[in-house]
């Protein structure tokens, strides 16, 4: 995942929130050598400051700030803009990851982190504000697989994957959003419905039995690992490649 | 040896005036008996002059079954008896005959001499009786305190053995540890205490001075766990209490209550109640200090391995971080003059020094949260084989070039875990026999379902463990000798944390010999309830969208 910082458009206009002086510095001064403009705040009163001064492009969270909960700021930003946000959280408090996606955000990184990671993260969500996974067709394409939204088809290397409504509109979902880390409850609600969010078990029954169905049709493996859990908290589909 | 079947009168507890006329009747039937006897003897047709000794057996059978008083009683009212009927003139106390005079006089001595010797040896072998009785009920109660494993246990049993030996209807026994009042047994749990709060106190002085009891009005003592119905908790009876001390420490009371009407308890009754106030007293005192001699132990356990805790987690943090401190000062010293790719080295060197010390942290976190009982697993259905290929995948790296077989089957019921738990423990699992089973070591992971639980065995092809060790090794900080050259031991908490995590999910885990060689580890955990399958739904995607 290194090398990803230098295949995409630089120049892009960060929000760091975050209290530790010398985190944010380092943070800071690494995201700038890499070509972005940094603006950094230090609590949720100046964060929210700067969002309404500079709209930046991606928003770096911490959860824990000294005058408040990061999830405020996640809340006051959905009220106005869909920009990406990236929480960096601290290790082992799944539910407040949860908590975090579910009001809005969009991905996290776990302190201690490695900034190649972060960088990485920082850029896909910037790649993923340029526009929807699916083509003018109406075709979402992720490497071999395909899937014709219309005809509401998953096909590998043009053959048909035999999938049941359920399978199809669980990878349909995820499919449109790659590298996006999905909530079980995001996804419950899509596909079963807003009844089933906290049916946690249906997804990982279906997850593997999506999984399965992939790795029948693409022996060589690549489509196996498509799906990513992030245990306790929900799933991602890989980037494609 | 006795004359009649005993019907032991102080024993049978007749109300004062029934008991009178039971008496009074049984005197009116041996005299009448015996004037019938002394008539029928004396009369014309038998002609036996003086008859009179007749009457000595009913002052036997007086004295004997009623006592001493009693005999005496029939022995006048037969001297008075005889006199009348007997004696010229008859119908008259007068005696003509002052030779009968003397008679009767000798006859009446004679009376009460035998009637007394008659009462004293029913008396002393009621007492005898009663000695071996009060004996044989304090043997009991010894062996139940000295027996059982602790006062709650006993105390029921020494209340229903009292109960069973005392006129008494109820006995319950109250200690009072630190102010608190607890009931430790009681005959009649369902019932609710008597209100009264007249309570008939034993009184004990040291010395020979015999106890005595004495009515006493106390204030309700509180006993907490147990509602109390005052208003239709009325007792007729008596509420006695017998104080436990021991070393002049107050241990609780005795207490019990006699059915309304029932007199002062007898010297029996009250001797028994005392002496098992006293052993209970010392056996309460007994438990409390070995409980407390427990406690002591426990806490001075506690503080060794937090000792030992503490010394291993802090040279285990101290080192990497050390390692850290050394390589970021070679990079600030601005004496010396550091190239790109020796800094780049520097830089490397502390990121992974800081990896590391991420790990430690986090086991150490891991198991503080299982040591606080603070895991709070949300058990959900997981698909086991899903987890298990997230973490080879994602440890394939330090699991180095070696034989990986992951054996799950398709149709294994789903397991009910947490799924974060589920991760760190196949995680540390998985860590383990990379860091202690060098590279072509295999690797083998495979699970079976078993009734309503499902086993996870996963197994390497190093070195294995002795029989001894395998049983230790869950425990924290036990540490094997490294068996891969130059790794890099952790903290020796990784199959303790193991433990802690499949417990919390109501799974076990044990260590087994491997037919690998190496070492098995085989968690078990339950499975969950398999979905409905969606079979009713149609099997192909293919279907256009209205």
């Amino acid at each position: 995942m290194t090398g990803a910082a230098a295949t995409f458009p630089t120049g892009a206009h960060l929000l760091l929130v975050e209290d530790d002086d010398a985190m944010r510095g380092a943070v800071a001064a690494n995201l700038a050598a890499h070509g972005y403009r940094i603006v950094e705040a230090a609590d949720v009163a100046e964060a929210i400051r700067r969002w309404d001064a500079e709209r930046p492009d991606v928003i770096l969270l911490d959860l824990g700030l000294p005058d408040g909960e990061g999830t405020t700021i996640i809340r006051r930003v959905r009220r106005e803009a869909t920009t990406p946000i990236l929480v960096l959280s601290a290790r082992g408090a799944e539910p407040d990851k949860v908590a975090a996606l579910d009001a809005g955000a969009d991905d996290y990184v776990t302190k201690p982190f490695g900034l190649a990671e972060l960088r990485a993260r920082v850029a896909a969500l910037l790649r993923r504000t340029a526009g929807p996974a699916a083509d003018r067709e109406g075709a979402i394409r992720h490497g071999r697989l395909q899937i014709d939204v219309a005809r509401r088809i998953a096909t590998v290397d043009g053959e048909t994957l035999e999938l049941t409504p359920r399978e199809y509109e669980l990878l349909r979902t995820m499919l449109s959003q790659p590298g996006r880390l999905l909530t079980k409850a995001r996804l419950l609600r899509a596909v079963w419905g807003t009844a089933y969010a906290d049916e946690g078990h249906y997804l990982h029954v279906y997850v593997s039995r999506l999984r399965r169905k992939l790795a029948a049709a693409d022996p060589d493996g690549s489509l196996r690992e498509l799906i990513v859990a992030e245990p306790g908290v929900g799933y991602r589909v890989a980037e494609p490649p | 040896m006795r004359p009649l079947p005993r019907p032991d009168l102080t024993s049978i507890r007749l109300p004062p005036r029934p008991r009178l006329v039971a008496m009074a009747a049984l005197i009116a039937a041996v005299l009448g008996l015996a004037t019938v006897v002394v008539a029928i003897l004396e009369s014309t047709a038998v002609g036996i002059q003086d008859a009179s000794p007749a009457y000595f057996v009913a002052v036997v059978v007086a004295g004997s079954v009623l006592g001493t008083i009693p005999a005496i009683v029939t022995a006048v009212v037969s001297f008075v008896v005889y006199d009348l009927l007997f004696t010229n003139p008859h119908l008259t106390l007068v005696v003509s005959d002052p030779k009968e005079w003397l008679d009767l006089v000798l006859f009446l001595v004679l009376a009460v001499v035998v009637g007394r010797l008659s009462a004293l040896g029913t008396e002393r072998a009621a007492e005898a009786s009663r000695r071996a009785a009060e004996s044989s009920a304090l043997f009991a109660i010894s062996r139940i305190l000295a027996t059982a494993p602790d006062i709650e246990t006993a105390a029921p049993q020494v209340a229903e053995r009292l109960l069973r030996d005392g006129s008494l209807d109820r006995i319950w026994i109250v200690s009072e540890r630190g102010g608190r009042h607890q009931v430790v047994a009681d005959t009649r749990p369902e019932a609710p205490f008597p209100a009264s709060t007249i309570v008939t106190v034993l009184v004990r002085t040291p010395g020979d001075t015999p106890a005595h009891w004495v009515r006493a009005h106390e204030p309700r003592p509180p006993e907490p766990n147990r509602p109390t119905e005052p208003s239709r908790a009325q007792h007729g009876g008596t509420i006695l209490r017998v104080r436990m001390e021991a070393d002049g420490v107050p241990i609780g009371s005795l207490k019990a209550s006699q059915p309304p009407g029932a007199a002062e308890p007898d010297r029996v009754t009250t001797r028994l109640l005392a002496l098992a106030a006293d052993q209970l007293a010392l056996a309460i005192r007994r438990d409390d200090l070995r409980r407390e001699a427990t406690e002591v132990e426990i806490a001075r356990r506690a503080d060794a391995l937090k000792t030992a805790l503490l010394d291993a987690v802090s040279h285990d943090l101290r080192t990497p971080l050390a390692s850290i401190r050394a390589a970021a000062g070679s990079l600030v010293d601005p004496d010396i003059a550091v190239d790109a790719a020796s800094a780049r080295a520097t830089a490397a060197a502390i990121d992974a020094e800081a990896d590391r010390l991420d790990r430690l942290v986090r086991e150490v976190l891991d198991l503080s949260r299982i040591e606080a009982g603070s895991l709070r697993p949300e058990l959900e259905p997981l698909v086991l084989a899903d987890a298990v290929a997230q973490v080879v995948d994602r440890l394939r790296p330090i699991l180095g070039p070696r034989p990986i077989t992951v054996a799950i089957p398709d149709e294994l019921p789903p397991v009910r875990a947490d799924a974060v738990l589920l991760d760190g423990l196949l995680s540390n699992v998985v860590e383990n026999v990379a860091r202690h089973t060098a590279a072509p070591a295999a690797l083998e992971i495979s699970a079976g379902a078993e009734g309503d639980r499902i086993r996870l065995a996963i197994e390497d092809g190093g070195p294995g463990v002795s029989p001894a060790d395998r049983d230790r090794m869950f425990e924290k900080f036990h540490r094997l000798p490294a068996a891969v050259e130059g790794s890099r031991r952790g903290l020796g908490v990784g199959l303790a944390i193991v433990r802690g995590m499949t417990e919390a999910m109501g799974g076990s885990v044990v260590a087994q010999e491997s037919r690998l060689g190496g070492l098995r580890i085989e968690v078990e955990l339950p499975a969950a309830a398999a979905l409905p399958s969606d079979a009713g739904e149609p099997a192909r995607s293919g279907i256009p969208t209205p």
